[in-house]
């Protein structure tokens, strides 16, 4: 596949993909959850955009979502381009499960797992150390009583969440 | 809540608001990576310093950069606090079971705290000091080397400027959808888990549905306005170099001198 079919996309579609990114950004800024754990609603814009773009304009999708969040509200990470790549791989990943694919709970749980562990245990954790110069381990301990819980969490809300999206695109 | 929808852009007039925004950004990116380079006491100090600098440079009031950093406070010092007990080398002052308190330690925590801090103040300058619309084009200039590896560069700026327009348009909407629906009883902060999994589905559906259809409105007034495609348009926002733009620039080179000079190597 050449550079130019894989980027193949209709004007509809390149426009919807900035609404999608937008909801995205949007729904990072709120956090549901108890007082004890806080879940941003900002996967849910990567499954979107992986679910309905695929891989590869989910992954740019990704990408812009993040530059343009920090052009508005100067992300936790400043200007990294780690954060970037992170906010790509997401969607990239569940674009690769999820993609043109039936709804299905298995593959809910394993692309939610992967991106748990690659992007939001290996990458980010990755960033944190180079950028603050933080030790590995303790980067890692810092983060993992949240990456126990959020993934289950995060996996029965993009199932409804999938589950009332196919019905939308079956209507139109 | 409109407040941080708006973006972060504060209108001011001092030298940091003529430059470039490209240059400004370039010189965020650059300084957040120059920091990779301290090392010791000395470089860090004139991180410090030249941090400081940029932030008296925007003639802004301390309080945008505390706001800046406030959100932020509890995780930079939870992290410098962890760091502090956990990393362990150097001189031992007090040891018990797992945590001790060590010369490198110590030394190591108040790298971090530096870190995080002139990380949040770099980007902070940026955001407060320039438009979004002028980072969205200085981000779109960066990506013009993309060109090169046949990314369509034209449609990404396209999508980048579309979702920078529409996040305060759907911010709005998404507020009136919550109301809306808790106005017939939907509850968004109540119950078990799986009750709050299920109340986003009231709240994405109308969501994405109206988006949809803005995006089918949209691209049809952009088709009849004789939009064909991303290639061979010209530009109406167009970004100028100045000669402020050369203090930016002499202020990273002396930076990068200094921080090259005095690191341990």
């Amino acid at each position: 596949m050449t550079t130019k079919e894989m980027f193949k996309v209709e004007l509809r579609d390149l426009v919807l993909l900035g609404f999608v990114v937008a909801i995205k950004i949007v729904l990072s800024r709120f956090t549901i959850g108890t007082t004890i754990v806080h879940i941003g609603l900002g996967f849910i814009g990567s499954v979107l955009l992986g679910y309905m773009f695929g891989p590869v304009w989910g992954a740019v999708g990704g990408g812009i979502s993040d530059l343009v969040s920090s052009a508005l509200f100067a992300n936790q990470g400043g200007f990294f381009i780690g954060f970037t790549l992170s906010a790509m791989i997401g969607p990239l990943i569940y674009g690769l499960i999820l993609y043109k694919k039936p709804v299905k709970i298995w593959r809910i749980i394993l692309a939610t797992l992967l991106v748990t562990v690659i992007v939001n245990l290996g990458m980010n954790t990755l960033w944190l150390h180079f950028l603050y110069g933080m030790d590995f381990k303790v980067a890692l301990i810092q983060r993992v009583p949240k990456e126990a819980i959020a993934p289950w969490l995060e996996m029965i809300i993009t199932y409804f969440v999938l589950r009332a999206l196919s019905r939308v695109k079956i209507r139109r | 809540m409109s407040k941080i929808l708006i973006g972060r852009y504060i209108a001011g007039d001092s030298l940091v608001y003529r430059m470039d925004p490209r240059g400004k950004l370039l010189a965020t990116i650059g300084f957040i990576l120059l920091i990779f380079l301290a090392n010791n006491p000395v470089t860090y100090a004139i991180v410090t310093l030249f941090s400081f600098v940029g932030v008296a440079a925007t003639k802004l009031k301390p309080k945008v950069f505390w706001d800046g950093v406030k959100p932020m406070i509890w995780l930079i010092l939870f992290t410098s606090l962890l760091q502090l007990f956990f990393t362990v080398g150097g001189k031992i002052y007090w040891q018990w079971s797992i945590f001790a308190l060590s010369s490198y330690g110590i030394t190591n925590s108040i790298f971090i705290f530096i870190r995080f801090t002139v990380i949040i103040l770099a980007s902070t300058v940026m955001t407060v000091t320039t438009m979004p619309l002028e980072i969205a084009d200085a981000i779109e200039w960066l990506l013009i080397p993309l060109k090169l590896f046949r990314v369509p560069v034209d449609k990404i700026a396209l999508v980048m400027s579309i979702a920078l327009r529409f996040v305060p348009t759907l911010f709005d909407e998404t507020v009136k959808i919550m109301n809306a629906q808790r106005s017939r009883g939907a509850d968004f902060n109540n119950g078990g888990l799986i009750q709050r999994a299920k109340a986003i589905t009231p709240l994405l559906v109308p969501l994405f549905i109206s988006s949809l259809e803005t995006a089918i409105d949209l691209s049809t007034a952009m088709e009849s306005r004789g939009y064909r495609g991303d290639e061979g348009r010209t530009k109406f926002r167009v970004l100028k170099w100045s000669k402020y733009d050369l203090v930016n620039l002499g202020y990273f080179v002396v930076l990068t001198a200094l921080l090259l000079i005095f690191r341990t190597h």
